[in-house]
């Protein structure tokens, strides 16, 4: 067995342990990143719900400045808010670089993204759910958890897997970057080596990952919908 | 009690235009405790806003609402969300939160409660409103008469004073209509709850209100028992509205048409005859063919129990000599039987 895989695999085998570090990298990129802007992310989202015009607790100028930032950091390339994030990384994290450092730009670059797909979410809740929730007395609060969260379970899973996915690709740009993990490990020795069977390797470890990823939102979802 | 006082209310058109769409114009109405009270217009009257400024899920621009004397648009907000529990409230769309089973929709407005006290509230609620087999269904298992039910009991959840109905019978059939509004009354004799009713069927008002008001492009134009609305309606708009339910309608139709049913010859008159405030257990009609030497050919007929009152009216065709057929429309007329000529064939 060990023989089959150092031939079919040479590459990758002498550099087994890196290979695994280089995941494990990804996944706590994946993990500490996915966290921050899951919670930034969903609160950002709610905002955006609640005080645009016509929401439960109308302020415009909160949803107006809101509303731009989100705008601002969508349109900026992530390659350059790698580089232009560095100072305020080095200021929180204490470095900017390897994983520590690309939290920052990662949770920058994918929260204003989920922040809107929670928006999109929301904006699907029957809006005679709220009036009905305003008519047994319940406090906008109230209505935030029991009505806009509680009945968009299955947008918001969604919502998430598309996000948890695409922030995958960040991940991998951050590699280029000196933030490790895998697709730092397949540019450098199956990119820039030609080591093919490392470009497959990484190539085929992602796309189980992202199977598993959206088979468990398609789950998660599909439990919540009735 | 309900009062409402000049409560005006308009709306922002479109973006930003200048044009403001005025939903409620001024209106005053009192509605007294244990009532079933209806709000009939057609669709853009201003009945919905107005009836969502007595839970100011619309702030009225101007006016008062108060409930058992207390001025509800000077709340703080947290005393509002209190009073709001006391005013239940039903939809057309039926608002349940579809991620919930019915027993969870019924339990969402219970609070200071443990989980086995909701439970048995709950239950009784759904007894209440004969649902109790389907506690565990999820609102999308339901029919539309189902999910009204279960709308109801949790609009009940906190034993509310009052209970506002926004066009809860406009999304269901005939039979689910009907049985929904005996549930309404049947709630109204129980509990002793008001009940206020916005609807664009005059059925629906006849059906089971006692008191009622008509409105028209954000006003009321008419307001008092609905037998006196029905029977002798002052305003167009109401006129079409008893229209709509009544049979003799289809006159009209028949006219339009050119129906030989509606075919004059020589000498004949063709009259409604609507009894207002009338005994009608006098056999008015064959009383009149008999003594007055006329025969009367009934067309149409239409007679209602209208909050207890019988109420109807029938177009009739006379046959016979001139001066006869006056005698018997004089007769009617003694009777206080409204009498319409609606067609003259002349004489011989």
């Amino acid at each position: 067995m060990q023989e089959f895989f150092n031939n079919l695999l040479p590459n990758l085998m002498r550099r087994l342990p890196e290979f695994w570090k280089a995941a494990g990298d990804t996944v706590l990129m994946e993990a500490w990143a996915g966290a921050f802007v899951f919670i930034i992310g969903l609160i950002l989202g709610v905002i955006l719900t609640v005080t645009k015009p016509g929401g439960i607790m109308e302020q415009k100028f909160i949803y107006q400045v809101l509303d731009k930032i989100v705008n601002l950091f969508r349109s900026i390339p992530f390659i350059i808010l790698l580089t232009a994030l560095m100072p305020l990384s080095r200021l929180i994290m204490g470095t900017a670089i390897y994983v520590r450092g690309v939290i920052v730009p990662l949770v920058f670059g994918a929260t204003p993204f989920f922040a809107r797909q929670v928006e999109s979410a929301l904006a699907q809740t029957d809006k005679g759910l709220i009036e009905a929730a305003l008519s047994m007395g319940s406090s906008p609060l109230e209505i935030i958890f029991r009505v806009y969260l509680r009945e968009s379970v299955a947008p918001i899973t969604r919502a998430t897997t598309i996000t948890i996915i695409s922030l995958l690709g960040l991940t991998a740009m951050a590699g280029a970057v000196g933030a490790g993990g895998l697709g730092d490990f397949a540019i450098r020795y199956g990119h820039d080596r030609n080591m093919i069977d490392i470009t497959w390797v990484t190539v085929i470890v992602l796309v189980a990952a992202v199977s598993l990823v959206q088979w468990l939102g398609d789950f998660i979802a599909r439990k919540n919908t009735h | 009690m309900i009062e409402l006082k000049n409560i005006t209310k308009n709306f922002q058109g479109d973006n930003n235009s200048k044009n403001e769409i005025h939903a409620v114009k001024n209106v005053s109405l009192e509605i007294n405790d244990g009532e079933i009270f209806g709000i009939i217009g057609f669709s853009g009257a201003g009945k919905s806003t107005l009836v969502r400024c007595i839970n100011l899920l619309e702030r009225p621009d101007a006016g008062s609402v108060k409930i058992d004397g207390v001025e509800m648009t000077e709340l703080k907000p947290r005393d509002l969300y209190n009073a709001r529990k006391k005013i239940g409230m039903i939809f057309q769309q039926f608002n349940l939160m579809p991620s919930r089973t019915v027993l969870e929709n019924v339990a969402y407005p219970l609070k200071g409660m443990s989980k086995a006290e909701k439970i048995k509230r709950v239950r009784d609620l759904l007894s209440l409103v004969e649902i109790s087999d389907k506690e565990n269904f999820y609102p999308s298992q339901l029919s539309g008469g189902q999910k009204q039910r279960v709308a109801i009991a949790r609009a009940l959840a906190n034993d509310p004073k009052i209970l506002l109905c926004d066009e809860a019978t406009s999304a269901l059939d005939p039979q689910t209509t009907g049985a929904i509004l005996q549930l309404l009354k049947d709630l109204n004799k129980k509990l002793g709850i008001t009940i206020v009713v916005i609807t664009h069927e005059m059925e629906v008002v006849k059906n089971i209100c006692r008191k009622a008001a008509v409105m028209h492009s954000g006003e009321i134009i008419e307001t008092g028992d609905v037998f006196t609305i029905f029977s002798n309606p002052k305003h167009e708009v109401t006129r079409n509205f008893v229209r709509t339910t009544s049979n003799l309608s289809k006159l009209e139709i028949l006219i339009n048409e050119q129906s030989p049913m509606v075919e004059l010859k020589n000498g004949e008159l063709m009259a409604r005859l609507i009894y207002i405030y009338a005994d009608i257990s006098e056999p008015l009609i064959s009383f009149a063919s008999r003594e007055f030497d006329v025969e009367l050919n009934i067309i149409l007929a239409d007679v209602e129990i209208v909050a207890g009152v019988m109420v109807g009216g029938t177009v009739v065709i006379f046959r016979g000599q001139r001066e006869n057929i006056q005698a018997a429309l004089n007769y009617f007329a003694s009777k206080n039987v409204n009498v319409e000529v609606i067609k003259d064939a002349g004489v011989f």
